[in-house]
């Protein structure tokens, strides 16, 4: 286990300063310190060391006092993120206390937070795929936002490289519309999956349907064990068998004895020098004593995740920026985009009331993308695509409850598998729009007095498109595959839901329409990088993280690069 | 933590003691004893919850509901989700409701009545609206508004199956399974369910 150094000297200048130390900030640490910067990493929550800080990783619902259930109290502590309807007594300690973090909703949006070492790694759904130059084309092609500064080739080998030590698992397919990692094997599907696949794939040519590929391990690596089918990643598993900042890159960054961690470190600027052209670290405020501290570098990555990052640069005002660090496009705290979610079918399927299967798996099938991928899926309705996440299982007590009985008879069919039930839900790639932001609220300030966030953002006709085409699709599917009693939805959630918040300080080729340049360096301040989702152009259709992990790991080799080259 | 309505109950108790009256008396007298002190329940709602219990899972070759304290369970629940409140909550109306019901059939409120008579009520409230298939924690679709019945019927379910005593020795317990097999015959568990 990584024996962490805590104790930041306050007199002590940095190489580097990375705030935050979720999924993006966990791989900044790792490779700057594996390049021999000292470097300190501001966490504004506790310290969570791998195992040793996941009390809940393996209890039952009895070892629990309410079987999962929040108090009243843990209710009202996050009253906000219980909206995604997943927040539990499992899981409640790794989410942040939305009474002490206001933000405030000019139009509904979910922001989830996870203020602790770790952040949202913990927490995350852990699929993992590669963007494709399908999405990297995407604004330039159909004129949306602004073109990335990026393609294909300048990530793919950032790509197999954070793989390669994240473990992934899935499968080759050979799209174009979605790469193939560097992967370990496949989870596999059940029956019903098969099934389902096979009548899919012969009904809808051009469609496919594969195992999610995830960031769970099928064999061990460096030491973490692989993946126990026990389901209860959240919670932090004892094997490491998913990928976390916890478990894998805070781990290795620890072993080079260059990293120093502080925990209860809310960073609320970046310090900019007119003179220099450049920033000269950070200035936090102590969580627990609220003393307000300096702590200087020759490079900062701020990784706080994207609405954080943008806070901290909207907060950090100087002569040269007075809107905001890096702010000359008028761009910072725009553009912000997410995945819809819950929309889609769910059905029975009939057959196999004599199978069964073994092991809670952390992962479902997904139908990648197939809309807008060449001249022949073309859409005249909506541009851009959306994927599906889905799974089959046997029905529990949800099921029971609607069995028309009660009693004897009853409670012996309480006691087996129910129907098997098959869904399928889309995720729709967002279009940044200038309307979609966020802005600093001075009205009102959180537990240490700090402005926090308004945020005012909804799906625009596009997105309202996909969505209805993929419940169509997604019924369509169903009905093929020979499925019974298909239910559609559409739960219009707002943005947020996805939990996938991109955009707010983009990447772009013109510092006139843009935050970040094409190594992720603030416009402006070239020793400030930005390498969580506030850098992103576009959304995609698929998940986002993995694309943070190869930015944020290629963006520290460049830092390295201009340093020693002297050039920032 | 003592909160408002265990003072509240508290000052009503002392209020009955004080001044007895012969119908106050004679209400009790009839009463079977709960067995147990609720902490949300009133008495009256406790005795509704056990016999609903009692009639949706009642113990046979495996445990009832109430051989694995669902209706203790139930109550600490309503005790700690719920902020301390003078009105009534949805559940406690509905009990109040089913009971008038009862009443209204067959003179007496549900927990008095002879099992066919439980039954009658169950039955009738059976044709009520049902769940939606719930993807990630929530429920997807047109969802019409669940009853009292089938919502409190699904709390007992809750309280049923993640029981200790059925999810070790009942259902199929398998906290580590250690690898997925996705095509195994149900006949490996015996047709019963994993208990996680």
């Amino acid at each position: 286990m990584a024996n962490y150094n805590i104790d930041a000297d306050k007199a002590l200048t940095y190489d580097a300063i990375v705030v935050g130390s979720g999924i993006s900030g966990g791989w900044a640490a790792k490779e700057l310190t594996e390049k021999g910067l000292k470097t300190l990493v501001l966490e504004r929550g506790r310290i969570v060391e791998h195992v040793k800080d996941y009390p809940t990783m393996s209890l039952d619902p009895w070892d629990m006092d309410l079987r999962g259930g929040l108090t009243a109290e843990e209710q009202d502590k996050h009253y906000k993120s219980v909206r995604s309807g997943f927040v539990g007594k499992d899981i409640e300690h790794f989410h942040a206390n939305d009474r002490e973090n206001p933000y405030t909703e000019v139009k509904p949006f979910l922001w989830i937070r996870a203020h602790q070492m770790g952040g949202r790694s913990l927490l995350w759904g852990k699929q993992t795929y590669r963007w494709s130059d399908i999405d990297f084309e995407a604004n330039a092609k159909d004129g949306h936002g602004v073109d990335w500064p990026i393609r294909y080739r300048d990530i793919e080998s950032w790509y197999t490289y954070v793989e390669k030590f994240a473990g992934i698992s899935g499968a080759k397919l050979g799209l174009k519309q979605l790469p193939d990692s560097h992967f370990l094997p496949p989870m596999e599907m059940n029956v019903v999956e098969k099934d389902i696949r096979k009548r899919i794939e012969k009904d809808f040519p051009g469609r496919n349907m594969i195992i999610g590929r995830v960031a769970h391990l099928t064999e061990p690596l460096n030491g973490r064990g692989k993946c126990q089918y026990r389901n209860r990643c959240s919670r932090g598993c004892p094997y490491g068998a998913y990928f976390s900042s916890n478990a894998v890159t805070l781990p290795a960054a620890a072993a080079t004895g260059n990293l120093t961690i502080r925990p209860f470190s809310i960073v609320q600027e970046v310090i900019y020098d007119d003179q220099k052209g450049k920033a000269t670290g950070v200035r936090i405020i102590d969580a627990e004593t609220n003393e307000v501290i300096d702590y200087k570098a020759r490079v900062i990555f701020l990784n706080a995740s994207t609405l954080s990052s943008t806070q901290i640069m909207l907060n950090s005002k100087s002569g040269r920026f007075e809107n905001g660090l890096g702010n000359d496009s008028g761009e910072l705290g725009h553009n912000l985009m997410d995945h819809t979610y819950r929309v889609g079918a769910a059905g029975t399927v009939e057959g196999y009331e004599d199978r069964y299967y073994k092991g809670r798996r952390p992962n479902g099938i997904y139908i990648p993308r197939y809309w807008n991928i060449d001249e022949a899926s073309q859409s005249d309705k909506f541009v851009r695509g959306f994927g599906f996440q889905g799974g089959a299982g046997r029905g529990g007590s949800r099921v029971a409850a609607n069995l028309p009985e009660y009693g004897a008879e009853f409670k012996e069919k309480l006691l087996q598998p129910g129907p098997w039930e098959f869904f399928i839900t889309g995720f729709s790639e967002s279009l940044p729009q200038h309307s979609n932001h966020v802005k600093l609220n001075p009205d009102v300030t959180d537990k240490w007095g700090q402005p926090t966030l308004s945020i005012d953002a909804e799906w625009g006709p596009n997105e309202l498109a996909l969505n209805k085409q993929a419940k169509e699709d997604a019924v369509e599917m169903l009905e093929r595959a020979g499925l019974q009693d298909i239910v559609p939805f559409d739960n219009e959630h707002e943005m947020g839901y996805g939990i996938h918040e991109m955009g707010t300080a983009r990447m772009g080729r013109d510092p006139k329409t843009s935050v970040l340049n094409g190594n992720n360096q603030v416009w402006g301040a070239p020793n400030v990088y930005v390498t969580d989702g506030a850098c992103m152009t576009s959304s995609s259709c698929v998940n986002p993280s993995l694309t943070y992990m190869a930015l944020s790991a290629r963006a520290a080799e460049h830092a390295v690069s201009e340093l020693n080259k002297q050039n920032i | 933590m003592l909160n408002r309505r265990d003072v509240l109950r508290n000052i009503s108790w002392l209020a009955g003691g004080a001044i007895i009256t012969p119908a106050l008396l004679h209400g009790c007298n009839n009463e079977p004893a709960l067995g147990w002190k609720p902490a949300f329940f009133s008495d009256d709602e406790a005795r509704f919850v056990t016999a609903y219990i009692d009639t949706l899972l009642p113990t046979t070759d495996t445990p009832g509901g109430l051989d694995v304290g669902v209706d203790r369970f139930i109550d600490k629940v309503m005790a700690a989700t719920n902020a301390d409140t003078d009105e009534l909550l949805p559940m406690q109306t509905g009990i109040r409701d089913f009971d008038e019901d009862a009443r209204t059939r067959f003179g007496k409120v549900f927990h008095e009545l002879e099992a066919d008579q439980r039954g009658q009520l169950f039955s009738d409230a059976e044709k009520s609206p049902r769940y939606q298939p719930a993807v990630w924690g929530t429920a997807v679709g047109e969802q019409p508004p669940i009853g009292f019945y089938r919502s409190f019927k699904s709390m007992v379910l809750w309280g049923y199956l993640s029981s200790e005593q059925i999810g070790t020795e009942v259902l199929v317990y398998d906290p580590v399974p250690g690898e997925y097999d996705g095509d195994m015959p149900l006949s490996a568990t015996g047709g019963r369910s994993w208990s996680l």
